[in-house]
Parts: C-alpha cells; structure tokens; sequence
C-alpha cells in the first residue's frame, strides 16, 4: 500500500458518502497540525481531509451557543465571534496555528485558560458525527443544559480519529472579560510551587497559573480576568502576595488598563505557547498527575523544557526520545497519565503509558463503532490491534 | 418468571444473608423513585456493604442474567431508579463514607451513598464546596448525580457534575471493576469517564468517586426582583447576558409558584407579581461590587417594581429557601402535580412562556413556572386533581410541554434525566439512527443488557412497537442542518 486517495467532502452528505464509497482504513486529519500525535499512523487507504467542512453553522449571540463545521480553525470562528464580545474559551497553543475545531476535540487538547473552563470536553455541547460504516450520529444539542441521552461528544474527545468523524460541533460561548492581566515572576520551580498554593489557597481566582522554564529560567506566569476597574484592585492583592519580583507582563482586553504598558516586550503567554510545541530534535510529552505531585515529577523527569499548570497538574514537557519510556512508567507510578505529542522523526518512540483499567471497555466501545478497524490504524498501539494493524503485522 | 432460588442463595453466599430482602412489604419501600407515578415491585433487594460485594452481587447477576438496577436516595425524578420486574435492586445506601478531603489538590474521594451537601459539609473547614446543587441536594447521594449528570441552580456559571467529577470506580456489568477518568482533565485516550456521566445507571455501578472541589467565593451577592410581566423579566435576563456578566444563578418563578412558595416557607416574596427574579452573584469583592451593580440598573431599566437585597446570609437563605421550596409548595394549591424539566435556548424563553400558557388554557389546566432563567431550563409544574379524573389530560399536557422545548430547539431534559418517564419522547429528539448508536454504546458496556433496562432509550416493549415518528428539528427544517 504506496498510496492513498485523498478524500475532502464538503458537507455532512458527503462525508457520508465517502465513507460509503470507499473500502479500507482512513486517517482523519484537520489542518495537520497535531499529525504526530499518539501512535504513528498505520499504512491508510484513504486520507479524509476535513479542511474544507467550515463554516459557522448557527450562532445566536443571546444564546451563547454556536455550531460550527468541524474543520473550522479555531482561530477563524474566534474572529467571527470577536464582533460579539463572545469567544471559546479555550486557548491551546496550537490554535495560532490553524488547528480545527474537530481536531482539537479528537486530541483532548487544552490550554491554560483549562484552570477555570475545563477542555473541549467541558465546552463541546453537541456533535453531530458520521461513522465507519456510513452511520449518521447526533447527540446532545444546541442548549447548554441537556442531560437527554448518552453524550457521545466525550467519547470522541481523545479518541485521535479512531470512533468517528466529528462534522458538526457545538460550543458553548463566554463573554470575553473587559480586561486580562498578567503578572509574572523568575522562579524556581519550588518557589512557584509556593506561590502557587498560596494563590489557590486564597481568594485571588487566577484565570491560568503557570510554570514555565527552558535554558533553566523558570518563570511563573499568572493572569486575572474582569472588568476594568476590579481587575486593578485584584492586580494590587496579588503583587501582594508574588512579592517585589512579580512585573507587569500584559494587559488586554476592551477595557485594558492605561498604566498596562507592561515592563517587559516579550508576553510571556507567547513563550509559553512556544514551549508547549516543543523543540527540535526533542520528543514532546503530555503528562497529567495530582496537582500536589507534578513539580516533583518534573524534577525527575529531567525535562530540557516545561510548561506546567501548578493548578491543573497538566505539563507539556520536552525530552530526549530516549527518555521517553522511562517517563511514561514515572508519570504511571504517580498515578497519572501521559501522551506522546511530537516525536523526532525516524525515532521510535512508545506513544503511551501501561493501559488503563477500562482497556476492555475501550475496546469494545472501538468494535461497536469501528468493528473492522478502518479510522486511525495505530493510534492506540500496543493497547488497541484493529484487524487491519494485525494484517500490517504480518 | 420469578427469580429461583439458586439465585437468591448465590446472592445469600456473596453477601451476608440478612442484606439480601426478600420480604414483599420490604421491598416495596424500594418500588418507586420520586417519579412515584411508576411503580414495579422488585424480587430482591440487596444491601451491600462495600465496593468488593457491590462486584460480587454484580458478577451474580451476570452469571444467572438477572437484571439490577442501582439505587441511591431514590430522589430520582424520571423513574431511572424504577426496579425491573424479576430483577433486583442494588442499593448503595450503605457505601456512604468520605474517604479523604484533599486541600492541598482541591478535591474529595467519596462513596456513592454519600449525600451532595454532605461533600459540601466535609470540605467547608478548608474553605471548599463542591459545586452542583441540585435541589435535593440535602438527601440525593453523588452517585446518583453521577448517573443523572445533576444540576442545579448554580450550574450556569459552574456546570455540571460532568464538569466537577474527576474519575470513579466502576462495577461494570459484568461485575468487572475498572477507573473512569484521571486525576486530572487530562486523558489517555477517549473520555470514557464523560460519556459514563449522565448514562443514567446503564453503563455500570460507581462504588468510589472522586470530585474537585472550588474555594468558596469570596464575595455573594443576592436580589430578589418584581416585574410586571414574565417578559420584562426574561429581557432582565438577555441584558444581564448581554453584559458579559455570568451571573452564578439566574431563577424565575411566576405568579402561581410565588403563590404557592410564599404560602409554605414565608420568604418574603411578593404575592401576585407577575414575575419575579432571583439573580445571584459571586467571586471576588471587586468583581461582584462592579456587577451587582450592573444588574440592579438592568432591572430598574426593565420597570423593577420591588428590588429586595439580602443584607445578610440569613436574608439570602430565606431568599433561596423560596425558590427551592416552589416545587414541594405546590401540593398546597394543588392535590396533584407533574414536574416537566424541558429546555429551551434561553432566547425562546418568553415565547414557550406565553405557548405553554395557551396549551394550559386550551385543556383546562393549570401550569406553575420555577425555572433557571440563566440556562433555558423549565420547570413547569402540571397541577391537576386526581380525584377530578384531570390526570390523563393534565399527563398529555405535560408530555407535550416537554415536546415543545425540542420543538424550539432545546432538549426533553435539563437536569431530572429521560428514565423511564421520557424515554418514549426520546424518539421526538433523537433519529432511528442516533438511538441506535447510543444502543451501541450501551452494548459495549453492557453486552447483556442486564444494567438498568428500560430505561433512557425507547423500547418496543416500553413504548408500544412503533414509537412516536421522528419529528424535524426546527434547524433541520430550516435547512441548517441536515439529517441523511
């Protein structure tokens, strides 16, 4: 198998139809930007190509709701949705670059912003999705209160292409804040630790929390959102707290403040987005664990660079691809969770951890809704052998 | 067909004889939910005493295909806690400590039978809640609101148990017990943990769960305001949204619930307005300062006739104790009543108003609103006398109400789950295709079909052989969306 075609429907129609059209495995992408997440891609026969399903497909201002084809870029329904005073609220890195909205959901991505709002998983209020066999699927709706059926978009949230093709998503909106500020402060990463708890542990509600470190310059940033005037008195409460060494960085928004300025040029949410792509040469590891147990993690995992949410206990980390193995069996150990993100090209790196509990499950859930394997071959090896891996294999 | 009595001995060897009920009258306690309406006497009762005999009692049914159906405080109000015929009742009233409050990572790892407001309670000395208030939160146990995915007033800021509920063992119906979820929103590999939330008790029995807890607001802020229409009040709503405020609770009740209410609990509610807004603010001093008074000015734009603040946590108590008291309070103006739990987008809201009113009139019934304004969903309770031979109509009344907030684009439920009420309207929301894919998820996790059957998706069985015929979404029949 040397080639495959390429598919690119336009409609929910037509994504049925080339699924009915055509036999043998699909790999599913958006716009490619996370394409060497989890597993390495098996040999495919056809590359669905979602890019050209976009589209706002309701948006009702009053509602705050919006349905959206899934191969939108993120970034592009925020603009639509600026004119609104309304965004998602999600901010994973890879946004800037053009990642969709449905990719985005497949890979469980998150951002900072994770702190207050959750992931897609927590935003995502109804999909409409098209299966291995030509199946069309719904489920939950355009309110944001619904509890009528199985909630089918978790499924597919952190499924990498392997359950279905997302078509239709709906989001729930926020308003953007009147104002976002930052704060940040050159630290270890022990002493972020410290601010970090004093800061959850009190009334300051930090909007993101975050560690970040490369070339050993740790930095910990933190942003507040509100309205104009709060914002200035909450900024004072927290300087309080984050002692002389904490600077002005940013300061957005409508209703931005005039003493915004901040000291320095560089925003520090922009570095931070850099890290979390990694760098070259170096594998990318997610890893997940009990907020009160990621900064000692890190230290043992010896990464050459970190992003980490002291709050959420998510961190992106950057490492040698041969540390990799040893990572995932240490993020195991702390009961936690980890995901390759970019490997190096040529290396052969183990995308995932021992496997959860609920394998079986998981397998089941793939051979009710996939049974003969076609979407994303190799994205869940070694936990999941679709037949068609097992023919590769042979 | 009865159970036999091997089944009752397997069940006598895995538990201590004396939890497994089989005296009639005692099991009768167990026949009904708070959808009271529907009632099925169940053979067995089983009273395990922790996770290792929910697993066994469990593997039993597995074995001899005995269908259970799990049971918290029975605070259900959709009949999902209704018991099977020739099937047994798993109740988890006994699994009902807090294992550990953790401070330091903000959450709390408890037993299902534990009570939402006593998660509320252990956490408090820390400065923590946790956050989904359904009404009943004082008696219904999280593992039911894990089953159900519970709301609750505050959730249009804060969510839903889904957006608060971190991971939980599972006793999966074949009596095999595996973890849904991670200590964090991160995942490895699709959110079982999430589709699991909200299925109602047919994917499997949680016996541990853990929740994240949030630091307690700072600040709160309370208003109860009059209005002379249900329409001023609704653009009191749109404008708040407009605002960009999220307010933590946004209630309306009408003119009948602030009858009924201020009748039972004296709240200090206006008899006779038209209409009247609780609206609830928190978070930072700052933040909540700002925007109170945002609010206060949107209610006098909109003819505000009385605007009472509560000045004191007791007064915000007495304020909340009406709202919640609506609901119960009702049974002082009416015998009888059904409770409706539609949704409707939070735009459409005056329109279903004044609809509902029209379809109350048009069959002579009469229909209280108390509803979370915040988010769409209703409340509407059908009052009717039993005795007067109202029930069928003020039943069909009621069904169609849940209809109509799908008609208008919303959904059959909000917060009180489909069960065994509403799973024949299932067909009004959801295709042929759709169910079936939803049945496809039940039987990669339940193969038998012995967890909680009936109920959620339609059945031949349950709703006649031809369920109600699929009715076009109004964006489908506006072309914005298509079903092939």
């Amino acid at each position: 198998m040397t080639t495959s075609t390429t598919l690119r429907p336009d409609d929910l129609r037509s994504v049925r139809d080339a699924l009915l059209d055509t036999a043998g495995t699909v790999s599913i992408t958006g716009s490619g930007t996370a394409a060497d997440w989890a597993g390495p891609l098996g040999p495919v026969d056809a590359v669905l190509d979602t890019t050209a399903l976009t589209g706002v497909l309701t948006h009702n201002p009053g509602d705050m709701t919006v349905s959206v084809l899934a191969g939108t870029p993120l970034r592009t329904l925020a603009e639509e949705l600026a004119s609104h005073g309304q965004h998602v609220s999600f901010d994973a890195a890879r946004v800037a670059d053009g990642a969709t909205v449905g990719g985005l959901v497949a890979t469980a991505d998150a951002g900072p912003a994770a702190l207050v709002f959750g992931s897609l998983r927590d935003l995502v209020i109804g999909v409409t999705m098209v299966l291995a066999d030509g199946t069309v699927s719904r489920s939950g709706g355009h309110v944001i209160k619904n509890v009528a059926g199985y909630d089918l978009a978790k499924l597919l949230h952190g499924s990498y292409g392997t359950l279905g093709v997302l078509v239709e998503v709906v989001l729930r909106l926020h308003p953007v804040p009147k104002r976002s500020a930052t704060l940040v402060v050159d630290c270890s990463l022990d002493e972020a630790r410290e601010h970090a708890a004093s800061l959850l542990g009190g009334q300051y509600e930090p909007a993101a929390l975050e560690w970040i470190s490369d070339d050993g310059h740790g930095q910990l940033i933190v942003r507040i959102d509100g309205t104009a005037d709060a914002v200035s008195g909450r900024l004072q409460r927290l300087r309080e707290v984050l002692g002389s060494g904490a600077r002005d960085a940013s300061d957005t928004g409508p209703d931005a403040g005039p003493d915004s300025g901040a000291d320095s040029g560089a925003d520090p949410w922009a570095r931070h987005a850099a890290l979390v792509r990694g760098a070259p040469g170096l594998a990318v590891l997610r890893i997940g664990a009990k907020p009160s147990l990621l900064p000692g993690l890190i230290t043992d995992l010896r990464a050459d660079t970190v992003t980490a949410g002291l709050g959420t206990g998510v961190a992106t980390v950057a490492l040698d691809p041969e540390a990799v193995a040893d990572a995932h069996a240490l993020v195991h150990a702390a009961g936690g969770t980890s995901v390759l993100r970019t490997r190096p090209p040529g290396s052969d790196v183990p995308a995932w951890g021992p496997p959860p509990s609920a394998l079986a499950v998981l397998k089941a859930v793939k051979n009710e809704f996939d049974p003969l394997g076609r979407f994303g071959p190799g994205r869940f090896a070694p936990w999941l052998v679709t037949p068609h891996d097992a023919e590769g294999s042979r | 067909m009865a159970l036999d009595g091997g089944v009752r001995q397997a069940f006598e060897r895995v538990l201590d004889p004396a939890d497994v009920i089989s005296n009639p009258v005692k099991c009768r306690a167990y026949e009904c939910d708070g959808l009271t309406g529907y009632r099925v006497v169940p053979e067995l009762v089983l009273l395990p005493r922790d996770a290792a005999q929910v697993a066994a009692a469990v593997r039993v049914c597995a074995e001899h295909r005995v269908p259970f159906v799990a049971r918290g405080a029975g605070t259900g109000l959709s009949g999902g806690a209704l018991p099977v015929a020739d099937g047994v009742v798993i109740s988890l009233a006994r699994l009902k400590r807090v294992l550990e409050v953790d401070p330091v990572n903000r959450r709390a790892v408890v037993e299902p039978g534990v009570t939402n407001l006593e998660i509320t309670a252990a956490a408090a000395p820390h400065g923590l809640y946790y956050a989904p208030d359904p009404s009943s939160q004082q008696v219904c146990t999280i593992g039911g609101n894990v089953a159900e995915n519970s709301g609750g007033a505050h959730c249009l800021k804060y969510g839903f148990t889904t957006n608060h509920v971190l991971s939980f063992e599972v006793v999966l119906p074949d009596g095999s017990v595996v973890t849904l979820g991670t200590d964090t929103g991160e995942q490895a590999g699709p959110d079982l943990r999430g589709v699991f939330l909200g299925s109602e008790g047919t994917l499997g029995i949680t016996t541990k769960i853990v929740v994240r807890l949030l630091r307690t607001p700072e600040s709160v802020r309370t208003l109860l305001a009059d209005f002379p229409s249900v329409a001023a009040a609704g653009d009191v709503v749109s404008d708040i949204v407009a605002a960009g405020i999220v307010p933590a609770a946004v209630e309306m009740m009408d003119t009948l619930a602030i009858e009924a209410a201020e009748e039972a609990v004296h709240a200090g509610y206006t008899v006779g307005v038209p209409a009247a807004l609780v609206v609830e603010l928190d978070g930072p001093v700052e933040e909540c300062d700002v925007q109170f008074e945002q609010v206060k000015e949107i209610c006098d734009r909109h003819g505000c006739t009385r605007l009472h603040i509560a000045g004191s946590p007791e007064e915000r108590a007495a304020i909340w104790r009406g709202r919640k008291a609506a609901f119960a309070a009702v049974g002082r103006i009416s015998p009888d009543y059904f409770v409706q739990d539609g949704v409707v987008p939070r735009t459409r809201l005056a329109e279903v108003l004044g609809r509902i009113a029209d379809m109350g009139a048009d069959a002579g019934i009469r229909v209280a609103n108390v509803f979370h304004a915040g988010d769409g969903n209703l409340h509407p309770l059908v009052l009717y006398s039993a005795a007067a031979g109202e029930t069928e109509r003020a039943e069909k009344l009621s069904g169609q109400i849940a209809e109509l907030c799908v008609e208008l684009g919303g959904s059959l439920s909000g917060e009180h789950g489909i069960g065994t009420d509403k799973a024949c309207s299932m067909p009004k929301m959801f295709s042929r295709d759709d169910l079936a894919v939803m049945a496809r998820v039940r039987s990669a996790f339940d193969p038998q079909g012995i967890c909680n059957p009936g109920k959620v998706l339609p059945t031949p069985r349950l709703c006649g052989e031809r369920p109600g015929k699929y009715k076009p979404h109004p964006l489908e029949e506006a072309g914005v969306i298509e079903r092939l």
